[in-house]
């Protein structure tokens, strides 16, 4: 630095002045650069403590930690009964290694929520990956498997095999949203993709957007249907009908603006991942343990 | 390779989504030839330029008809005006059609107004009254007004072609622009239904003109149906280019939705893209047009293989629609399995629908030949030239 | 002379055709803007009523936390139990009415609480309220199918006993009986 300093004194003004703003430009880069490192130092250090004091606050508050397990939902959700109040965002789990394929939660959807027969609003693939190789891919049927009368597979011959859970992703830049072209589909504040079932024109536009084949024209209606978390349940602050009938916890539902709720302890757990990721739909759908293999 | 979604069972756009932008195409296809006319002074156009236009308006005036067929609340279908989402491809279809139909209107209206104000005076009844209401109370047209007419036919003439290649390139966008869908994301979707739409437009002029000339016994003007047969010809070369570069691209990226694809284009459309859309649709007619375009050929060949050649391209343009719109739902958005579709005879998205759909626009046209002189220049075309 | 004089001599019926299209714009606009529904964009672009016509919605599945408002017993028994995630519809089915009926019996004592009915075996059955004791209702979940995770416990009723000891205990029918689960397991804890 001190020789080129010394040059530019001797070039005269013309290199002096390129000089100088040369070196201006260098110590501005090199300010810009360590705050960007400092920056990204501090921030990732608050990240980590952010995380401690949330995994202290868990381990210490033991009670607290039961008391939530016990009613089955996080003690910063309301209770049943109660609507949720604030700014909300809500979003959904699922863990596919617990899934154990019985079907419950789709005669619960089924139920609660009138899906005439034909349509679904939620479903749960089989993947079957055999010893020589093939992959088989089909439906647990609603009443399980259990006198469905499918063909049952020989255990000998499988290689490994899992349930895939599926319902709407609720995505941040949701495509069917987007298509509509009357604002019949849209956002609720709280984040769920909606349906407005009276001002729908029933054009499909949505069904043809939605990369996960979650919607459908309900033929009772004859406009879009899909699966809403079930809204009239989570803003009287109950599970979704799907969630309240897992037997095994393999679906989560909760609130992930809450760093304290249960799907973002279990999100933080564990690398999650989301469906069609290339798409850019930004799912506020994630998965735990997916297979590459789901499509 | 078995594995449907359970909400892919069956496909949400039917046939009626198919018609739609064969409609539409048919539209911007024979507003381009009317539009060669009057905006380029194509002379050899003269004798099919009326009907081009008058063509144009018929089937634009029926082109939401499939799509009222389809949508399962037709009664909500001006939601789409009241509460138009920006954001979505196809709010804009209500506005952008009822522009280009105004626009249509305006035109022929400007273009027939010295027969309407002529038969204003000289018939009486309801039809005169209705063509005194046209004349908007005009007893004669002066020369400086019938200027007036023709600059402003020409301004909309040109402003015609861009609103038609949007009505109909938009149409393609709506397809090319759903990511969901890799048989239909393509920007080429676009530019590809509007090239199909000149190439269905010409080929619908030129049926028209030889059939009704047929009809009316009436020699077709020879210089006339070679200049469409040209004009269809390289329209057709280009439009099939394009969909063969469409495809050839996605076969050789083979990216990771290709396997479904090839199954779809070897299994499922085989017969109508294969067959249909390449071999009986493109192959064929690039043939018959290349021998009836030559000089040597006699009219009267040339009006036969021109004719062939012109309904089979009608075919290939329908195959199409029908490939890219059917095809890109018969495989399910698991891309493990297929779907099966075919088309009902009865109901609103029936075979009889379809006939009756693709049926109207002529009746309308039969309708709007009675009321305007479509042939009149071949009669008067002295007094025509004098004036213009 | 210019494209101004021709149109103001000659141009009659093109002004008439002005003011129509202006009329017709100026009629659509208006039209437009009464046909935007009540509560349209009052929260973002859409109508805000749907928010609470879809709120209004009944919830037909009872949540574990309504039943256990009376039946905290069970809760209790259930908390730390393999099956504390197991809720109680999985058994008892939807209890919609039972709830309903039980919410009116606590105003008024002439209102009598209707007992539970037999389990069809159906998993999508219509029954209000039922007791499962049924090994159907068990090996709903813990029966043998392909697909499930390792750790699972998956139980074929034969091997189990034989595997547990508990052939020599029984008698055969109660082996071929419907309850033979709970003949080792509890219902709410099935801890053995």
């Amino acid at each position: 630095m001190r020789d080129q300093a010394g040059e530019s004194t001797d070039c005269g003004c013309s290199g002096d002045c390129a000089d100088s703003g040369e070196s201006l430009a260098r110590r501005e880069f090199l300010r810009g650069a360590t705050t960007v490192v400092l920056g990204g130092l501090s921030l990732s250090y608050l990240s980590v403590a952010a995380a401690d004091i949330n995994s202290d606050g868990q381990s210490q508050d033991g009670t607290d930690g039961s008391a939530a397990q016990e009613t089955g939902s996080p003690v910063t959700e309301s209770p049943a009964g109660n609507p949720p109040e604030g700014d909300i965002l809500f979003g959904f789990l699922v863990d596919t290694g617990t899934c154990i394929g019985t079907g419950k939660c789709l005669s619960a959807c089924r139920t609660e929520n009138d899906v005439p027969e034909g349509n679904s609003r939620t479903w749960v693939e089989r993947y079957v990956h055999f010893k020589d190789g093939r992959l088989q891919v089909d439906l647990v049927p609603e009443t399980g498997y259990a006198g469905s009368g499918l063909p049952l597979i020989d255990p000998d011959e499988v290689d490994r095999s899992y349930f895939v859970p599926k319902l709407c992703n609720h995505c941040e830049d949701a495509p069917c949203t987007q298509v509509c072209p009357v604002h019949a589909s849209f956002t609720s504040p709280e984040g769920v993709e909606l349906v407005d079932p009276n001002r729908c024109i029933g054009c499909a536009y949505c069904v043809q957007a939605c990369p996960y084949g979650a919607r459908f024209i309900n033929p009772e209606t004859s406009s879009a249907d899909k699966c809403t978390w079930c809204y009239h349940r989570i803003m009287r602050g109950e599970k979704p009908a799907c969630v309240e009938a897992c037997p095994v916890d393999a679906r989560v539902f909760g609130r992930l603006d809450d760093p304290r709720s249960e799907i973002n302890k279990r999100l933080a757990k564990v690398p999650a991942s989301v469906l069609k990721e290339h798409l850019g739909t930004h799912p506020k759908l994630h998965y735990l343990g997916l297979s590459g293999d789901v499509t | 390779m078995e594995f449907v979604f359970p909400n892919d069972s069956h496909i949400p756009w039917s046939i009626m989504i198919v018609l739609y932008p064969y409609i539409t195409g048919l539209v911007a296809g024979a507003f381009v030839v009317s539009a060669l006319y009057h905006v380029f002074n194509q002379q050899v156009f003269r004798p099919v330029a009326k009907l081009a236009l008058v063509t144009a308006l018929c089937f634009c005036s029926c082109a939401t008809l499939p799509l009222l067929l389809h949508l399962h609340h037709p009664l909500r279908a001006f939601n789409i005006m009241f509460t138009p989402n920006v954001r979505s491809a196809m709010a804009g279809f209500g506005f952008i059609y009822s522009l280009y139909m105004l626009l249509l209107i305006v035109e022929v209206w400007l273009v027939f107004r010295p027969d309407i104000v002529e038969r204003a005076k000289s018939h009486t009844g309801a039809t005169g009254f209705l063509y005194r209401v046209l004349a908007l109370g005009d007893r004669e047209i002066t020369p400086g007004a019938r200027t007036l007419d023709e600059w402003f036919i020409r301004a909309l003439a040109i402003a015609g072609i861009p609103a038609a290649c949007v009505l109909h390139g938009y149409v393609g966008f709506l397809f090319g622009a759903i990511k969901a869908n890799p048989w239909w994301s393509t920007a080429l979707m676009p530019v590809i239904f509007l090239v199909s739409a000149v190439v269905s437009g010409i080929a619908a002029l030129l049926v028209l003109y030889l059939v009704l000339s047929r009809w009316r016994r009436v020699v077709p003007d020879a210089e006339c149906v070679r200049a469409l047969t040209r004009c269809l010809w390289i329209s057709l070369v280009l439009a099939v280019s394009l969909e063969l570069l469409e495809m050839i691209h996605m076969a050789y990226e083979s990216g990771a939705e290709w396997h479904v694809i090839s199954s779809l284009l070897s299994e499922k459309l085989s017969v109508s893209y294969g067959v249909i859309q390449l071999l009986l649709g493109s192959i064929c007619p690039f043939v018959l047009l290349l021998i009836a375009m030559q000089r040597r050929i006699r009219p009267a060949v040339a009006n036969i293989l021109g004719g062939t050649a012109a309904v089979l391209t009608l075919v290939q343009v329908f195959a199409m629609r029908w490939n890219v719109v059917v095809g890109g739902q018969l495989f399910s958005k698991s891309f493990r399995g297929f779907v099966e579709y075919s088309v009902p005879v009865g109901g609103r998205e029936g075979l009889v629908a379809v006939v009756i759909v693709l049926a109207l626009p002529l009746g309308v046209l039969w309708v709007a030949a009675k009321l305007l002189p479509l042939w009149q220049h071949e009669e008067s075309s002295d007094t025509e030239m004098v004036s213009s | 002379m210019n494209w101004k004089q021709l149109f103001l001599r000659d141009g009659r019926h093109l002004r008439i055709l002005a003011c129509a299209l202006i009329a017709l714009g100026v009629v659509t606009y208006l039209v437009q803007g009464q046909m935007i529904p009540e509560t349209f964009g009052d929260l973002g672009p859409y109508r805000a009523a749907a928010l609470e016509e879809l709120k209004s919605r009944p919830s037909v599945l009872q949540s574990d936390a309504t039943c256990l408002k009376c039946h905290d017993h069970v809760g209790e028994e259930r908390a730390e139990s393999p099956h504390k995630s197991v809720g109680c519809l999985h058994c008892h089915g939807i209890g919609r009415k039972h709830v309903e009926i039980a919410r009116r019996a606590e105003k008024s004592e002439e209102i009598e609480i209707p007992a539970v009915e037999e389990w069809d075996g159906n998993p999508l059955t219509k029954v209000d309220l039922y007791v499962a004791h049924n090994k159907q209702a068990c090996l709903s979940c813990h029966g043998a199918v392909v697909g499930m995770p390792e750790a699972f416990r998956k139980i074929v009723v034969a091997d189990h006993l034989e595997e547990v000891g508990a052939l020599d205990d029984l008698d055969e029918e109660t082996i071929k009986s419907k309850g033979v689960c709970l003949e080792c397991h509890g219902n709410h804890d099935p801890a053995p």
